[in-house]
């Protein structure tokens, strides 16, 4: 049993991706410890996203292995990645729109609750956690870009994850909103639930996350703590170029 | 707010019953043999309509070859009868059966295809199996099949004398195919579907396998629909492949719900009271002259009120004000 507790909750090993001739992953090994908030970063076009969906399932890995909890995941469908405990949010946000707040975490808290009544008291509350209440009755079509981010985390939480995956929730939103993200992402995580997120603002992720992974041209560049990774010259020259990496 | 979900549920089921008990009542004071026929067609319509409506407006799907189900209803009533002497009601079993399972078989390449791609499949299939049936000898080919009526009898499902029983079965049918879908809005299913409908992707990553759901929303929808083809195949007691196959079923099926509101509960209700009586009144006071008034007629209503209201006539209704907008 402890030997179950100490393993890695996630794990790729030697993970290769190719569409064609782009190679987006080339021999990705990461590991994300239960109970961490680990950030993944990294310039645009480093293959953040494409490890990150590689992990959520929704393509198989050209090459490599996926392990989650212990069972070798790599070849399973994101819908049954999500009923081991894997959940994900979506970097363009992808609400059903024609429903109601509620209606769409319903859709999420029916993967643990077949009684739609338990499913519905459920929901209402992880909106009640994500701060979204207020709205449940809203169609999900009438949400500001902000209230929609923070839909698609409840919506993720409502499959009771183990993982959470967080594609750029923090970007793209005015300081005190990314704040308020923040402060939701600490809670989930009090929550016993591991976090891995995707970001590529540096200033918002780095205070906030545990450990750093640094993907640059598809490749794992560094990892580390934060302080230690914003500060590796190899990091600071894939972000802003050799020149500033020399002058550091 | 639990408390307010319940009660529109609640108060859907208690104006349906009043509904129900109403039509029931109107044949005592209509006994135009004319406006009953209307009647049990409108029946008919809605029940066909809200079975169409469970597949192409709650999980999206838009099939424009639904009338292959109807067809097969009608067909294996009306062979399994003649044929071999099986009764009515166990044909409607039989027809509907085999209709959820052509649908599965047929939804296991279709549901690949996305948007327009699954619209063109469904019609195309459907104007194969029309082909099919029409060269079929041992089913009377193109001639179709004459239903021997003798008599009126519960048992076998016949009645010349009277439209009040075929009247009270539409009823029951347009009654049952509402329940159902009362019943699935409020189910594990009735949230998959409505989330496959808005964004399959988003429904995969919460756990619901897509594919399983549309096979699900295909099977019920094509079970009901066949339900509805053995009644059309009785009430008629004559069938061949264009009456009860043809394009104009699969339109006909689809268009009172997106009048009434595409994925509504009441749309495919409101779309057939309006759309049916509509249909029949303008072909028999104006379509007479051969030109195609009461088409242009009925067309031009259409359009208008997609123009005016493109969430269907049942926005006028909605609860929810914004949604109006």
């Amino acid at each position: 049993m402890t030997a179950l507790l100490e393993t890695p909750l996630l794990e790729t090993r030697g993970v290769w991706q190719r569409f064609g001739g782009l190679v987006a992953n080339s021999d990705v090994s990461i590991s994300v410890g239960r109970g961490e908030i680990v950030g993944l970063i990294g310039p645009n076009g480093a293959g953040k996203s494409t490890l990150f969906n590689l992990i959520a399932g929704v393509l198989p890995p050209t090459q490599g292995s996926i392990i989650f909890d212990g069972e070798d995941v790599t070849r399973l469908p994101a819908a049954e990645r999500c009923q081991r405990g894997v959940g994900r949010t979506f970097q363009v946000v992808k609400s059903f729109e024609t429903m109601t707040v509620i209606d769409n975490v319903i859709v999420g808290a029916l993967i643990r609750n077949t009684k739609m009544r338990i499913a519905r008291q459920k929901a209402y509350e992880v909106l009640e956690f994500c701060g979204l209440a207020a709205r449940a009755d809203k169609l999900a079509a009438d949400l500001v870009p902000s209230e929609k981010r923070r839909l698609e985390v409840a919506r993720a939480l409502a499959t009771e994850p183990k993982l959470l995956l967080l594609d750029e929730v923090l970007t793209g939103l005015t300081p005190v909103e990314a704040q308020t993200g923040v402060e939701l992402v600490r809670k989930v995580r009090a929550t016993g639930v591991t976090v891995l997120m995707v970001e590529h603002v540096m200033e918002i992720v780095m205070p906030l996350v545990d450990r750093a992974i640094v993907l640059n041209l598809g490749k794992v560049l560094v990892e580390g703590k934060p302080t230690e990774v914003v500060r590796n010259p190899e990091v600071i020259s894939a972000y802003l170029g050799d020149r500033h990496a020399v002058g550091a | 707010m639990d408390t307010h979900f319940a009660q529109r549920r609640r108060r859907d089921l208690i104006v349906a019953g009043c509904l129900a008990v109403i039509a029931a009542l109107v044949p005592l004071f209509v006994k135009d043999v004319y406006v009953q026929n209307i009647m049990v067609l409108t029946l008919m319509y809605a029940a066909l309509s809200q079975s169409w409506n469970i597949l192409s407006g709650y999980c999206g799907q838009i099939s424009l070859g639904h009338a292959l189900y109807f067809g097969l209803g009608a067909y294996t009533t009306a062979l399994l009868f003649t044929k071999f002497g099986v009764l009515p009601w166990f044909g409607m079993l039989a027809g509907g059966a085999i209709s959820a399972v052509i649908a599965m078989a047929l939804g296991y390449p279709c549901f690949r295809l996305r948007g327009h791609y699954f619209v063109i499949a469904t019609i195309v299939i459907a104007e194969i199996a029309l082909l099919l049936i029409q060269n079929w000898d041992w089913a009377g080919a193109a001639l179709g099949i004459d239903i021997p009526v003798r008599g009126d009898s519960w048992l076998k499902f016949q009645f010349a004398r009277s439209k009040l029983p075929y009247f009270y079965f539409a009823l029951a049918l347009a009654c049952i195919a509402w329940l159902v879908t009362w019943w699935l809005e409020d189910s594990k299913w009735g949230y998959w579907w409505r989330a496959v409908k808005d964004n399959p992707d988003a429904a995969e990553s919460l756990g619901v396998v897509v594919f399983n759901s549309k096979m699900g929303a295909a099977a019920v929808s094509a079970f009901l629909v066949a339900v509805g083809g053995s009644f059309y195949a009785q009430f008629v007691s004559y069938i061949d492949p264009e009456s009860v196959m043809g394009f104009q079923f699969s339109l006909l099926m689809a268009l009172p719900a997106v009048l009434g509101g595409v994925g509504t509960l009441w749309g495919p209700v409101l779309g057939a009271v309006i759309l049916i009586p509509l249909t029949e009144l303008t072909r028999s006071f104006i379509g007479g002259s051969g030109r195609g008034v009461d088409l242009i007629v009925y067309g031009t209503l259409i359009v208008v009120i997609s123009l005016a209201l493109p969430r269907g006539l049942v926005s006028v209704f909605s609860w929810r004000k914004e949604a109006a907008r």
